[in-house]
C-alpha cells in the first residue's frame, strides 16, 4: 500500500493541538496544588516573583525604587515589577491559572474578587507573623475585609475635605469656612452669583456633591450587615441626597448644564476652583499638589466637611477609598509572595511610597511622620485621617453593582427624572436580591 | 459537508476515484490550520457562551444553571434599554450620515484633476490611525475651551457646545469623529465608481440626461451593491461600538459607573463589558451578547430581504 504522508501530517497537527491542550491543564493543576501545600521547598534557588501594579509614569518609578531596595536586600527572592494598569488582565491571568505573584488593585474590587475566590485570604499569614492590623485606619482596612477574612492590605487611601477660596469668601463677607451644613447652604446661596438675567457666573459649590461623603455627616449607612439588608433608603442616605437635591433645584439642571459647559478641564489652570468659578469645592488630598502646579497663587484654605447641626457628634465626616496589594489565587510561592507583601506594607515602605505619590497612608502610626512634611496640604489631611467618622462604602461582593446603580439613580433624582423615594426603592429592589 | 459534495458528484458518476479522495484530504490538510482555529476560537466560544448565558458564572466558581433567568432579568434592566437607545442612535443616525459623506468624498475623488492621488491619500489617511489614537486626538479637538472646533465656532459667532461633557452633544461628537474616518468607506466607493462602464454615461448624455439624472439613474444603481455592503458593515460596527466611549467617557471611575455624562455614551458593548468584567457577571453578559447577536442578525436579514427592491447587480 502506498504511504500517505499527508495523512500523518494531519494526525500530527491534531496530536500537537491535543497535547498542548493537555499541557496547559497540567500546569494549571500544578499551580493549584502548590497553592494548597504552601510550597516550602521553593527556596532551593532564587525565586522570581512577578508583581503587577496599576501605577504608571513617575508613580511607577517611585514603586520601582522600592522594589530595587527589596531586591538588593533579598537575593533569594527576586521581584520583577510590571506596570499593568489594565486590571482586567489580572482577571484573565488568575482564571487562566497563571497569575502574577503579587498585584495591586482598587479597594472596591477586593471583596467582590476575594469572596469569589480570586484572592488568597491572608489571615493565617497575618496571625503567624503577628502583623498588627490595629495600626491600620479602620475605614481603610474595612475595604479589604469581608465575612471575617482579610483578602488584601491597603497601601494608600484617599479622602475628601472642603476647599475654599479665601478671596472669594472674604468678598462675600465671610472670614472662615462653613462649619455646619446649614451654614454651608447659606454660604452657597450667598457665594453664587447670577448676572445678565439670571445666568450663573459663579457657584458656591457644585451641587452634585459626593453622596457617600455626606451620608457619613448624617450618620447614614448603605448596608446593614446583621440584617443582610441593603439600605439605600436609610434616613442618613436620604438626608444626603435631599441636601444635594435642595442645592441643585436652587439653580436647575438647565442652568447648571449651561454653567458647566463653560468650565475648564479639571487638571489644568482652568479648573473652576482655581479660577474662582467655584467658591468652594470638595476634593481629595491630591488637589493641593495640583494647585501648587497649576495655580500657585491661589489663596485657599482646607477645612473639614461641614457637619449636620443635629448630629454635632459626627464632626469630620468623610468617605475613604483605597489602593491595595493582594496575592492572587493559584500563585506558585505564596510564602515568598507574602514575605514581599508584608515588607511592602511595613511603615517604612508605605511612608516612602505614599509620600512620593502624594497619597494618604493607611497606617495610623504614619500620620505624624516627617516624611510628609513637604507634601502640600497634608497637614490638614493627615489630621483629618484620624477622624472616627471616616467610613468606606460597605465592602460586599456586590459593591460595584451597588455603587453603579446608586450613582445612576442619584443622578436621575438630581435631574428630577424620578422622585427620591422611588429612585432609592429601585436601588434596593435591584441590589437586595444579590445579597447572599 | 462531504456528503452533499459527494452527492452532487454521484449524480454524474459513481463515487470518487482514489485520486479525488486524495485531493480532498490534502485540501482539508492545507485548510486545517484555519479549520482548527475556527473550531477552537469561534465555534467553541460561540456555543459555550450560549451555555453560559443560561447560568450564573463569575469566572472563579463553576457556573450554575439558572435557565432563562438572565434573559428575564435583562428585560427589566434599565441600563439595557438605555444602552439599546444609545446604540440605535449611532446605528440609524451615524451610519447613514457617514455613508453619505463617504459617497460624496468618493465622487469628489473621482474627478480627474491634477494631483488627485495626493487628495486620495489625504482623505484615506485618518483610516490608518488607530481608534484609540484618534479618540484621544478628538478629545483635544472637542475641548470646550481650547479645542480647535470651538475656537472656530466662536470665531464665526456660533454657539460653542461643551461636546463631550454635555449629554446632549456626546453622541453627535462621536458622529463627527466618525465622519473624519469616512475616507475608508470612500475608498471602496471610489473603486466601485471606477468600475461603472463609461458607455452608460455616454449613452445617457446622448439622450440628454443632465448630471443629476446621471447620478440618480446610473451611479446610484451601479453602486447599490456596495451601498448595501457598507450599510451592513456599518450597522454591525455601530452595534459593537465600544472603544470611543471607553476612551472618551473614562474607564473606571470612583463611582464604578462608566458611560459618560448622564450615561449618554453607555452603548450596548460598554454595558456588556461592565457586566462581564467589572461586575463579574459572565452569564448575564453572555445573555446580553446573544441578544445583540439576534438583533444584528435580524437587522441584517431584513436588509438583505428588502435589498432586492433597490440593489441592482450588473448581470440582471
Amino acid at each position: 500500500m502506498q504511504r500517505k504522508p499527508w495523512l500523518w501530517g494531519l494526525v500530527l497537527v491534531l496530536m500537537i493541538s491535543v497535547a498542548s491542550g493537555c499541557a496547559g491543564k497540567e500546569t494549571q493543576n500544578a499551580n493549584n496544588q502548590s497553592d494548597g501545600s504552601k510550597g516550602g521547598e521553593s527556596t532551593k534557588g532564587a525565586v522570581e516573583l512577578s508583581f503587577w501594579y496599576g501605577w504608571t509614569g513617575p508613580e511607577a518609578a517611585a514603586l520601582e525604587k522600592i522594589i530595587a531596595k527589596w531586591n538588593a536586600a533579598n537575593p533569594d527572592i527576586k521581584v520583577k515589577g510590571l506596570s499593568q494598569s489594565d486590571y482586567q488582565k489580572q482577571l484573565t491571568a488568575i482564571t487562566g491559572g497563571n497569575p502574577p505573584d503579587i498585584a495591586s488593585n482598587f479597594g472596591q474590587d477586593v471583596v467582590p474578587w476575594g469572596e469569589r475566590g480570586a484572592m488568597m485570604p491572608l489571615d493565617d499569614y497575618i496571625k503567624k507573623d503577628g502583623v498588627d492590623l490595629s495600626d491600620y485606619i479602620t475605614a481603610a482596612l474595612s475595604t479589604s475585609q469581608g465575612n471575617g477574612k482579610t483578602y488584601a492590605l491597603p497601601i494608600a487611601m484617599h479622602t475628601t475635605m472642603l476647599f475654599y477660596n479665601k478671596d472669594v469668601l472674604a468678598k462675600a463677607g465671610f472670614d472662615g469656612p462653613p462649619q455646619t451644613i446649614s451654614q454651608l447652604k447659606e454660604y452657597i446661596t450667598k457665594l453664587s452669583v447670577k448676572q445678565d438675567g439670571g445666568r450663573l457666573q459663579q457657584l458656591g459649590l457644585w451641587p452634585g456633591v459626593d453622596a457617600f461623603t455626606f451620608t457619613n455627616a448624617f450618620g447614614g449607612s448603605y448596608y446593614d450587615a446583621d440584617a443582610k439588608q441593603v439600605t439605600p433608603d436609610n434616613a442618613g442616605v436620604k438626608s444626603a441626597i435631599q441636601l444635594a437635591k435642595g442645592i441643585w433645584d436652587q439653580f436647575g439642571s438647565e442652568e447648571l448644564d449651561r454653567f458647566a459647559s463653560g468650565l475648564g478641564q479639571y487638571m489644568s489652570a482652568q479648573n473652576p476652583f482655581f479660577t474662582g468659578k467655584y467658591a468652594m469645592t470638595i476634593d481629595g488630598e491630591w488637589l493641593p499638589t495640583f494647585i501648587k502646579q497649576f495655580a500657585p497663587n491661589l489663596n485657599y484654605g482646607i477645612a473639614p466637611i461641614p457637619y449636620d447641626d443635629n448630629n454635632p457628634n459626627l464632626k469630620n465626616p468623610g468617605n475613604v477609598t483605597t489602593s491595595v496589594f493582594y496575592i492572587p489565587k493559584g500563585v506558585k510561592n505564596p510564602d515568598a509572595s507574602w514575605k514581599f507583601l508584608k515588607w511592602l506594607t511595613e511603615p517604612e515602605q508605605m511612608g516612602e511610597f505614599t509620600a512620593a505619590l502624594g497619597n494618604l497612608p493607611t497606617r495610623a502610626s504614619l500620620l505624624d511622620d516627617p516624611i510628609y512634611a513637604n507634601v502640600p496640604g497634608f497637614k490638614e489631611f493627615l489630621t483629618y485621617s484620624q477622624s472616627p467618622n471616616l467610613h468606606s462604602f460597605p465592602a460586599t461582593a456586590f459593591a460595584n453593582e451597588y455603587m453603579t446603580e446608586f450613582t445612576d439613580q442619584y443622578n436621575a433624582i438630581l435631574r428630577g427624572k424620578i422622585g427620591i423615594d422611588e429612585g432609592l426603592k429601585k436601588v434596593k429592589d435591584k441590589i437586595q436580591p444579590l445579597v447572599k | 459537508m462531504s456528503d452533499s459534495a459527494s452527492m452532487k458528484l454521484s449524480a454524474k458518476r459513481k463515487g470518487w476515484t482514489r485520486r479525488e479522495w486524495r485531493y480532498f484530504w490534502l485540501g482539508l490538510l492545507f485548510a486545517s490550520p484555519w479549520i482548527i482555529g475556527f473550531l477552537v476560537f469561534t465555534v467553541y466560544p460561540f456555543f459555550s457562551s450560549l451555555y453560559f448565558s443560561l447560568t450564573t458564572y463569575d469566572l472563579f466558581n463553576p457556573p450554575q444553571w439558572v435557565g432563562l433567568d438572565n434573559y428575564k432579568q435583562i428585560m427589566t434592566d434599565e441600563r439595557f434599554y438605555k444602552s439599546i437607545n444609545n446604540t440605535l442612535f449611532m446605528a440609524f443616525i451615524s451610519v447613514p450620515i457617514s455613508l453619505a459623506s463617504s459617497l460624496i468624498i468618493a465622487l469628489m475623488l473621482n474627478f480627474k484633476v491634477k494631483g488627485i492621488n495626493y487628495y486620495r491619500t489625504i482623505f484615506y489617511l485618518p483610516a490608518v490611525i488607530p481608534v484609540v489614537a484618534s479618540a484621544l486626538l478628538w478629545t483635544w479637538m472637542l475641548n470646550p475651551d481650547f479645542g480647535l472646533i470651538n475656537m472656530f465656532l466662536r470665531a464665526v459667532g456660533l454657539p460653542d457646545p461643551a461636546w463631550l461633557m454635555d449629554p446632549r452633544y456626546t453622541k453627535p461628537s462621536l458622529v463627527l469623529m466618525g465622519l473624519w474616518g469616512s475616507g475608508a468607506g470612500a475608498l471602496i466607493f471610489l473603486a466601485a465608481l471606477q468600475g461603472v462602464p463609461q458607455q452608460y454615461y455616454e449613452a445617457a448624455q446622448v439622450d440628454g440626461a443632465n448630471g443629476w439624472h446621471r447620478f440618480w439613474r446610473i451611479t446610484i444603481p451601479a453602486l447599490s451593491p456596495i451601498i448595501l455592503f457598507q450599510l451592513i458593515m456599518g450597522l454591525i460596527g455601530a452595534f459593537q461600538i465600544f472603544t470611543e466611549s471607553y476612551i472618551l467617557a473614562g474607564g473606571k471611575s470612583v463611582s464604578g459607573s462608566i458611560g459618560g455624562p448622564d450615561q449618554s455614551l453607555l452603548f450596548y458593548a460598554v454595558n456588556l463589558y461592565q457586566e462581564a468584567f467589572m461586575n463579574l457577571k459572565m452569564g448575564y453578559a453572555s445573555a446580553l451578547a446573544w441578544i445583540l447577536f439576534i438583533i444584528v442578525m435580524a437587522i441584517t436579514l431584513v436588509l438583505l430581504k428588502t435589498s432586492r427592491r433597490w440593489v441592482y447587480y450588473g448581470g440582471e
